[in-house]
């Protein structure tokens, strides 16, 4: 049981505030510095979660703001990591992943039913697709971590850009020194470490390193060339060091010129049944429990041991009053240096035992460990079978040099057993960054062998593990990073790496009764990974996706290394024939308010738009436009009001806002010819004072985009594109532009211009009077374009037939628009009309079945499927898409955009309901609406040719799988000679 | 200036060129260009449009902002009260060969005061506390998603940063910004 030890000079609490908090319901208290996970264990509860998959007690594994084992609901705020997270006064912390509470969790029985939950049974039960529901509720029931509050308040985050010459990565020795090489070179540093403090390991249980650590933090903190960024970690790595750093409230964007990556290495469990028991831990979360927080791990503890550092935790606790029951090291031979702190430990009075393995930690009524049973590691191996426990010798590969003896079992009573065997490189970001690492047989573990340029490691990342070495190591490290970025010049050799192996090459044991657990966030045994691999799964990328190791919380951080030995070992290869897998960025867990930030949402609006929230626009989304969707009008329903404003445009005149629509000049000698390369039609034989359609396609013939193009003199045209085209289009023309090399100039000024659209048979009569153009059929024919002036403003007008109906569309400069509106909306008032929104647009195009590319069109038509046959000239040069539509006209159209009516008016589908033809899909719905016009409802259906050319009826699945019945149809809808745009009838 | 401040520049008169032959067009009228692209200049003005009466001491002395933004495109500014710049501005559809008229009606803001670059970093990913200002750098960049023009000066030992962008963001740039300066404790009032 942990407890707090009496007060030190160097402890991170502050005893004169004290702070109250709930956790699962009781009231507990901490101090203020504590973090959650320090208070609770300081108050002695018993576990702090349940495990994922079988609901087993867990505590604090390593104290690092790593594993699973310590994350909170707090606050309504789901996986909350309680290793980094400071108590507050009056905080309410509960577990997460728990049916009843932590304690009578209801879940655990699944502890029992583990032999019947083998690796990849998630994938297996859904192999019977009857039970696919079945399991799928299960599964959604039982997994997850924590709760999301669904109507809990936004919380936005001020994230933010960071620039610097030289980031360094970590702030243990390596990194202070490398900080403070580069700062002397004369670069503006970056040093962010994930810990509230600086300092890492350099501040452990070793009185000397402390000492020369507390040195170097001291000249980094004078340094004024020197950022220091506490409790952030640097998530990811992008190119041309990018760096995400995360902290508390924000997320940095750092650009760097070199970085430096001084990340360390993060101890390993040792693995065997009950590893995962409430006080079984890693040496380093005992020692900096211990020294940051003073909380013991227990009365009597059981180091496990497979390195020097297993014999310094012990004798370090021992010094602070912690009594050491035993020390079992897995090794048979020691060095000297290892065989010296043996005798010092033997001589404090521990009992040291070597060449032995731990094979079962044993739980007491509570859950938490008691005992430890350890076993004698037989110097005889069974011939020819790799055994659990034997280090991997030679080339990595498994050796059989040893075999656990059971017959020789000792129990160890104990409160805490302390891991110290091994330590994985913290290498995510330097793989993320490009480096490669090879598997050191001497220091099994992962170092780098090449970096790309302006990226640096240094210290125990290194493979550099004596503490003089890591400093000048990150010396070296800092002054090249430096020198790369610009400053000064490269100093310092290459640092010899650790002539002592810190990790054992197999701290895992085998046991008949398995849950010895590789990876406590998954609750992967040894046998789940062997049973993955028997299945096929035998390579470390597809052992990761199918046994999920390394995809919980911890990220594979504690599991990794151990995961790649266990199939090692299954394969009978060295583990630097497996390789690591490189995370994908963030590596580490980052909340997701983070990366939203403040949730910036780019939006447009037209020069009209207060006169739109004036006349009671409701608002729609169109591309990133905000347009008016309809005009409410008190008494009216939606509907009403869509219908009323359609019925102004046939009956009168109506008034829409279509300046959402690319607008686009090209100038120059070349400008017709350029638009003959870029659109189907011809331009260069366009009349000035003329406008023509003109469609747009990319190079394998599909439809991307229209729009009008009017010819305003000899050398220069302006046209339009769609709302949600016009940024990809101006962006491809310019390439364009720059690809061919034309005497011709591109300006947008899409945004600069607005654009309206007055239509309806009224139009005319009431837009003279506010102009000095002759609007008359003969001096404005149909498809003519002229500059004048429009309510006192210049104006391009453009008689188009935008909606089937007689019509102007008025171009005015964006600070003349409101005025120009205004003008307008007042001109037709007296005669009925009113503004018309998105909604009735569509309608009112429906009807003259003019598609929309991107609703009509998708992402495969093209022209001849699309009936636009008629705006392309293949007889020209060349034209984008050309070459492609020549083999499309001879392959033919796979689909055939069509018009239809509906049988049922009651019934109506919707858009993107799919066509059936004996059973199989026949197309789709493209656009369908009611036409108060026509009295009948109305819709484009792309279909297969062949059920195009039946010409009959057509059955669509609508929903619940109800089938509508629709009869093709002969378009446009309205006005089939389309004499009511070009005024013939007033003509 | 000792506060950081933000707020809509309105009032100002804009035009842009483009083409081959835009620098001599403007030269030709007395508007001397920067020489490099991505560089400003506060040119005089030139006699048609001269208006020695009118004063601005918002702009810091700035008569005419002359800013080229590639080998052939240009862009004008002028804020002096009685500013008559647009005459000088041909008309699109006036024929000028290799000289092709912008229409900019820009939304444009100013930036000032300490904490101006703090401001910055948390909506663009330029480093405008690392540029060397005296050579009256232009930056073209994206700000928040919205690409934007930005001409950044020191005056009176602070900055202050010019922006302009297309006016269909201005509302969106202005309620980001503001909200940012208000929350860096800055001055923004809409």
């Amino acid at each position: 049981m942990m407890y707090r030890l009496e007060a030190a000079p160097e402890e991170w609490i502050d005893r004169s505030v004290p702070l109250s908090f709930v956790f699962e319901g009781k009231r507990y208290q901490g101090y203020r510095g504590d973090t959650i996970s320090s208070a609770l264990a300081a108050a002695g509860v018993p576990y702090l979660a349940r495990s994922f998959k079988y609901h087993r007690p867990r505590h604090i594994l390593s104290f690092a703001n790593h594993d699973s084992n310590t994350l909170f609901q707090v606050d309504g705020v789901p996986n909350v990591r309680g290793d980094v997270t400071l108590v507050s006064q009056g905080m309410r912390a509960s577990a997460v992943n728990t049916f009843g509470g932590l304690v009578d969790d209801k879940a655990r029985l699944l502890d029992r039913l583990a032999r019947w939950l083998p690796v990849g049974f998630y994938y297996k039960a859904f192999h019977t697709k009857r039970l696919f529901p079945r399991w799928e509720r299960m599964f959604r029931t039982l997994t997850g971590l924590g709760a999301v509050s669904l109507d809990a308040a936004r919380r936005t985050t001020p994230k933010r850009y960071g620039f610097c010459d030289v980031l360094v990565v970590g702030g243990g020795p390596s990194g202070l020194s490398a900080a403070l090489a580069a700062a002397a070179a004369g670069a503006r540093v970056a040093l962010v470490d994930e810990s509230f403090r600086l300092g890492a390991s350099g501040l452990g249980l070793h009185d000397g390193e402390r000492r020369a650590t507390r040195a170097l933090i001291e000249s980094v903190n004078g340094s004024a060339r020197i950022t220091v960024s506490s409790a952030t970690v640097a998530a990811a790595y992008y190119a041309d060091h990018w760096i995400a750093l995360a902290d508390a409230t924000r997320l940095t964007k750092l650009r760097a010129k070199a970085v430096v990556f001084s990340t360390g290495v993060i101890e390993q469990p040792a693995v065997f049944r009950n590893n995962d028991l409430p006080g079984v831990m890693l040496a380093s979360a005992a020692s900096n429990l211990l020294l940051r927080y003073r909380v013991a791990p227990g009365l009597r503890a059981v180091v496990v041991a497979g390195n020097l550092e297993g014999y310094r935790t012990a004798l370090g606790l021992h010094s602070q009053g912690v009594r050491i029951a035993a020390i079992v090291d897995l090794r048979a031979d020691l060095t000297a240096e290892d065989a010296a702190a043996a005798a010092e430990c033997a001589a404090a009075g521990m009992a040291v035992y070597r060449s032995h393995a731990p094979y079962e930690a044993i739980a007491g009524a509570a859950g938490a460990v008691v005992a430890l049973n350890i076993a004698p590691l037989a110097a005889v191996p069974r011939a020819g079978v790799p055994l659990a426990g034997a280090p991997l010798a030679g080339a990595g590969r498994p050796e059989p040099a040893g075999r656990i003896d059971t017959g020789k079992l000792r129990r160890i009573e104990c409160d805490c057993i302390l891991m110290s065997v091994g330590w994985a490189a913290a290498a995510n970001l330097l793989l993320q960054a490009g480096g490669t690492t090879r598997f050191s047989d001497a220091l099994q573990q992962y170092i780098p062998s090449s970096l790309p340029a302006g990226i640096f490691a240094c210290g125990r990342l290194n493979g550099v593990y004596d503490f003089d070495a890591r400093v000048a190591d990150g010396a070296r490290a800092g002054s090249a990073a430096a020198a790369h970025a610009g400053f000064g010049v490269a100093s310092g050799a290459d640092i010899a790496r650790a002539d002592r192996c810190p990790s054992h090459s197999f701290p895992i044991i085998d046991h008949p009764q398995a849950k010895n657990f590789v990876d406590f966030d998954e609750d992967l045994q040894v046998k789940d990974l062997e049973n993955a691999a028997q299945e096929g799964f035998d390579s470390s990328e597809l052992l990761k996706r199918y046994s999920t190791v390394g995809m919980g919380p911890s990220q594979g951080k504690h599991s990794n290394i151990n995961a790649l030995r266990v199939l090692a070992r299954y394969r009978g290869v060295g583990v630097e024939r497996l390789g690591l897998t490189t995370s994908r960025p963030m590596y580490h867990p980052v909340p997701l308010k983070l990366l939203a930030g403040r949730s910036f949402n780019p939006e447009r609006r037209t020069p009209v738009d207060a006169e739109h929230t004036r006349l009671g626009a409701v608002w729609m989304p169109a591309g990133n436009w905000r347009r008016p969707e309809y005009y409410a009008v008190s008494g009216e329903t939606r509907a009403q009001s869509i219908e009323a404003e359609v019925a102004a445009v046939r009956g009168g005149v109506g008034l829409i806002d279509v300046g959402t629509l690319g607008k686009i000049e090209i100038h120059g000698p070349q400008a017709g010819l350029f638009l003959d390369r870029v659109y189907t039609g011809k331009f260069s034989d366009l009349k000035v004072g003329m406008t023509r359609y003109g469609l747009m396609l990319d190079e394998s013939g599909v439809i991307i985009d229209d729009g009008v193009i009017a010819r305003m003199t000899p050398e220069m045209f302006y046209f339009t594109t769609t709302t949600g085209g016009s940024a990809t289009v101006f962006r491809e023309l310019q390439r364009w532009n720059a690809l061919w090399g034309l005497d011709c100039g591109l300006v947008n000024v899409t945004g600069h211009r607005a654009a309206f659209n007055f239509a309806g048979p009224l139009s005319r009569e009431l837009l003279q009077p506010l102009t000095d153009t002759d609007l008359g059929e003969a001096g404005f024919p149909f498809l003519g374009v002229r500059t004048g002036r429009v309510a006192g403003a210049p104006a391009r007008l453009l008689r188009v037939g935008f909606v089937g109906e007689l019509g102007f569309e008025i171009h005015v400069s964006a600070s003349d628009a409101a005025h120009v509106w205004r003008s307008l909306h007042a001109a037709g008032l007296p005669r009925g009309s009113r503004p018309f929104g998105v909604e009735a647009q569509r309608v009112l195009r429906l009807e003259k079945a003019h598609f929309i590319v991107g609703q009509d069109t998708d992402g495969l038509t093209d022209p001849f499927e699309a009936n636009a046959s008629w705006a392309v000239q293949m007889q020209k040069p060349f034209f984008v898409g050309q070459r492609s539509l020549r083999v499309l006209k001879t392959r033919g159209p796979r689909q055939t955009l069509v018009g239809i009516e509906l049988l049922d008016p009651a019934r109506m589908p919707k858009e993107c309901h799919l066509v059936i033809e004996q059973g199989a899909i026949a197309g789709r719905i493209t656009s369908v609406a009611h036409s108060r016009t026509l009295n009948k409802p109305i819709g484009l259906a792309m279909l297969s040719p062949e059920l195009a050319r039946s010409g009959g009826e057509i059955e669509i699945r609508g929903d619940n799988r109800e089938i509508l019945k629709a009869r093709i149809t002969a378009t446009p809808f309205y006005d089939p000679k389309n004499a009511r745009q070009r005024s013939i009838a007033a003509a | 200036m000792s506060a950081l401040e933000f707020k809509r520049r309105n009032g100002c008169e804009r035009f842009g060129l483009k083409g081959p032959l835009a620098a001599e067009w403007l030269e030709a009228r007395g508007i001397a260009v920067p020489a490099a692209p991505n560089r400003w200049t506060a040119a005089a003005r030139p006699s048609a449009i001269a208006d020695p009466g009118a004063d601005d001491e918002s702009m810091a002395g700035d008569v005419l902002l002359v800013a080229r933004l590639g080998t052939a495109e240009f862009f004008l500014e002028d804020c002096a009260a009685g500013s008559r710049l647009r005459i000088l501005e041909p008309a699109p559809e006036s024929p000028q060969s290799g000289v092709y008229p912008v229409l900019r009606e820009d939304a444009a803001f100013s930036l000032s005061g300490p904490g101006s670059y703090d401001v910055l970093a948390q909506v663009c990913n330029v480093n405008f506390a690392d540029l060397e200002l005296a050579s009256q750098p232009v930056i073209m960049t994206l700000m928040i998603g919205v690409a934007v023009l930005v001409v950044p000066q020191m005056v009176s030992a602070w900055p202050r940063i010019r922006i302009w962008c297309d006016p269909t963001f201005g509302e969106y740039l202005e309620e980001s910004l503001g909200t940012v300066v208000t929350e860096s404790g800055g001055n923004y009032r809409r």
